[in-house]
């Protein structure tokens, strides 16, 4: 992988930027090797509808959860996560394609892409709901 | 003539833009209901009420766009249109209650059925407005141009809100649309003056956004707006069988396993069965790989966004006359004022010689051809890293625009005073919205209320379509697509870090 920041066309920070940098910090925090949680879109809208819930930020404001239906729903989450899907960021697990796991080429992509993106505040914001993340996905 | 991009709100847009269709219309109540023939469902039935809805100018103008856009340039018979999918829609919303209200009665033999189904007033008059009146908020070749106003900022402020977060954009539209005063005084005079039926417009243009006030009543708004509603059960059966696609939604299986259930402290639909949906589901992806994604339509995207660009941009040489409006295609609404018709047979009197030359194109389907594709066979450094890079630029927000002004820029002089800016165009895919919303399993009556997903790994198919289907794709005309080649191919290393291996791409692209 070679990974130089080159792009001259700026595109805005999109929402699945916003949530990769979480996943990778969320990595960070947990100190191992891989990150890897069980979530199924239907499970993942509820822990980040909890997690946006107890820390509200302007850095999650893109995650709007409609308020209609019977659970949080959040389009944007779930496309967004098809999207780190389809850039291959993150990858789902056989045989049953619960487990989501975050592939190296997203911390490559946080340290040249996205970390000089953030503000401080961002960033401390995103370290403390990754941590909060960690305990949902895996309590 | 009137212009219309005056400083308002959308609301404002919409309700200026109803009373347009309706001026000088005369009210006029039908002599009764009617039958229509329909070549994929057969007779359907329609109310008094329903009729002089259909009649009107706000469902008659769906007659002049197009179902799936620009997609009868590839698949010639889809030439089908917004009216006939709502007819469709309508007749089965009121299949799916009813199917429901069977399967209730035999399930819950003590209980009362929640809904009910009197045609002129009540629940089912109600669910078969909305479906009627769901895609009202339609325009110029439907999802093609879609995808263009979506990001506009009008559209992006109320889809930030959560009343609308979970809707599309031509929902938020058809909401507005029903939701206008113009439109409630003419539905005031005429059908429920005229024609009698007692139907309350403000919930039904909740229904159309997938709401309803009672939680008792909440599966009706879910028969409108639902990863299995009417309308994915109409227009996936109505564009396969006009794209002449021999995909198969067993609807018969469908009305036998649809059900309720109590959730979350609202009546919910739930099947009984994950067979229909993945039915469904599996019909939707081939219709993604085989039409809604086919190269040549991604193509006929490309050059409407590109003429409509040059239109926004150059709104004193080009604005399109309809019916006493200019229209610069400067915000969403405008783009509800011309139908496919209106736009494309402007022979004279629209736009400058780019607009003509574009117009040309689409009447003697003079398409672009592929001149590079971008995809896990012709990318050589096809990782994740890279794809994120791509992949970012079929966002809605993200300007295509400046790389296809870079690959132009690139192009050899001679060339570029050849093409014009607006003939360098590049495609970038999404991911196909497989599902949206949650779909419900429930095995019994007693049983738990599963998400679909714990039955078929709806993931994995987002896993599958990005390893095996994603392309994009940069066109430009015949003339000049080796020369558009070699500067995107140029512009893809140097700002993006993105190599082609440029023999694999030429037989891709057939060059």
């Amino acid at each position: 992988m070679t990974g130089t920041s080159t792009s001259e066309f700026p595109v805005a920070l999109l929402p699945d930027d916003i949530l990769a940098a979480l996943l990778v910090l969320a990595k960070q925090v947990s100190k191992r090797d891989r990150l890897a949680f069980r979530g199924h879109d239907s499970a993942l809208q509820k822990v980040f509808r909890n997690l946006i819930h107890e820390f509200p930020s302007a850095t999650m404001e893109p995650f709007v959860f409609s308020d209609s239906g019977p659970e949080p729903y959040s389009p944007v989450l779930s496309e967004s996560i098809s999207r780190l899907q389809l850039s291959g960021l993150v990858g789902r697990e056989n045989p049953d394609y619960e487990v989501l796991f975050l592939r190296q080429s997203a911390e490559q992509y946080f340290d040249q892409e996205l970390r000089h993106r953030l503000s401080k505040q961002d960033l401390g914001q995103l370290q403390q709901l990754a941590q909060r993340f960690l305990q949902l996905v895996e309590g | 003539m009137e212009t219309i991009a005056e400083p308002q709100n959308l609301e404002d847009r919409v309700e200026s833009l109803v009373e347009w269709l309706y001026e000088g219309v005369k009210p006029v109540i039908p002599r009764g209901s009617k039958v229509i023939n329909d070549a994929l469902l057969g007779n359907q039935y329609f109310t008094k009420a329903e009729v002089a809805v259909i009649d009107s100018p706000l469902i008659q103008r769906l007659k002049r766009i197009r179902q799936t856009g620009l997609v009868y340039q590839v698949f010639p018979s889809a030439t089908h249109t917004r009216f006939e999918h709502c007819l469709g829609a309508c007749t089965l919303a009121e299949r799916s209650l009813r199917a429901i209200q069977d399967r209730f009665s035999v399930e819950y033999p003590d209980k009362q059925f929640p809904a009910t189904t009197d045609r002129l007033r009540g629940n089912l008059a109600h669910l078969r407005m909305a479906a009627l009146l769901h895609d009202v908020g339609h325009g110029l070749c439907s999802h093609s141009s879609e995808q263009i106003y979506e990001a506009l900022s009008d559209l992006q402020e109320f889809r930030r809100k959560p009343a609308y977060a979970k809707n599309a954009p031509g929902e938020i539209l058809s909401y507005l649309i029903v939701k206008s005063k113009a439109f409630q005084r003419w539905f005031q005079d005429v059908v429920v003056g005229g024609c009698h039926a007692a139907i309350d417009l403000d919930e039904v243009a909740e229904m159309i956004l997938g709401k309803h006030a009672d939680q008792d009543l909440f599966f009706l708004a879910q028969i409108i707006s639902s990863p299995y509603d009417a309308d994915k059960l109409d227009y996936i059966a109505r564009d396969s069988y006009y794209c002449g696609l021999a995909l198969t939604v067993d609807l018969a299986r469908f009305y036998g396993m649809i059900s309720t259930t109590e959730y979350e402290e609202k009546r919910i639909l739930a099947l009984r069965s994950y067979v229909p949906l993945e039915q469904i589901v599996f019909s939707k992806m081939t219709l993604f790989g085989s039409v809604y994604h086919h190269p040549k339509v991604k193509c006929l995207d490309a050059m409407l966004r590109s003429l409509i660009r040059h239109v926004v941009e150059n709104p004193d040489q080009c604005r399109l006359h309809v019916r006493g409006k200019l229209i610069g295609f400067a915000e969403p609404v405008e783009y509800l004022y011309p139908t496919d018709e209106e736009f494309f047979n402007q022979l004279d009197g629209f736009g400058d010689e780019f607009v003509k030359k574009m117009l040309g194109r689409f009447r003697r389907r003079d398409l672009f051809v592929r001149c590079l594709e971008m995809s896990r066979r012709t990318i050589t450094n096809w990782d994740d890293y890279h794809r994120k890079k791509l992949v970012d630029l079929s966002d809605p927000t993200a300007d295509l625009h400046n790389v296809e002004t870079e690959i132009h820029r690139r192009l050899p002089a001679a060339v570029k005073t050849q093409c014009n800016l607006g003939e360098v165009l590049m495609s970038v895919p999404g991911v196909p919205k497989i599902k949206g919303d949650f779909a419900y399993i429930q095995a019994s009556p007693e049983g738990p209320v599963e998400p679909v997903e714990d039955f078929f790994p709806l993931e994995q198919w987002t896993e599958a379509y990005a390893h095996n289907k994603w392309r994009s794709f940069i066109y430009a005309p015949r003339e000049h697509a080796t020369f558009v080649r070699d500067s995107a191919i140029s512009v893809l290393n140097d700002n993006l870090g993105v190599k082609i291996d440029r023999s694999k791409s030429d037989q891709a692209c057939h060059i």
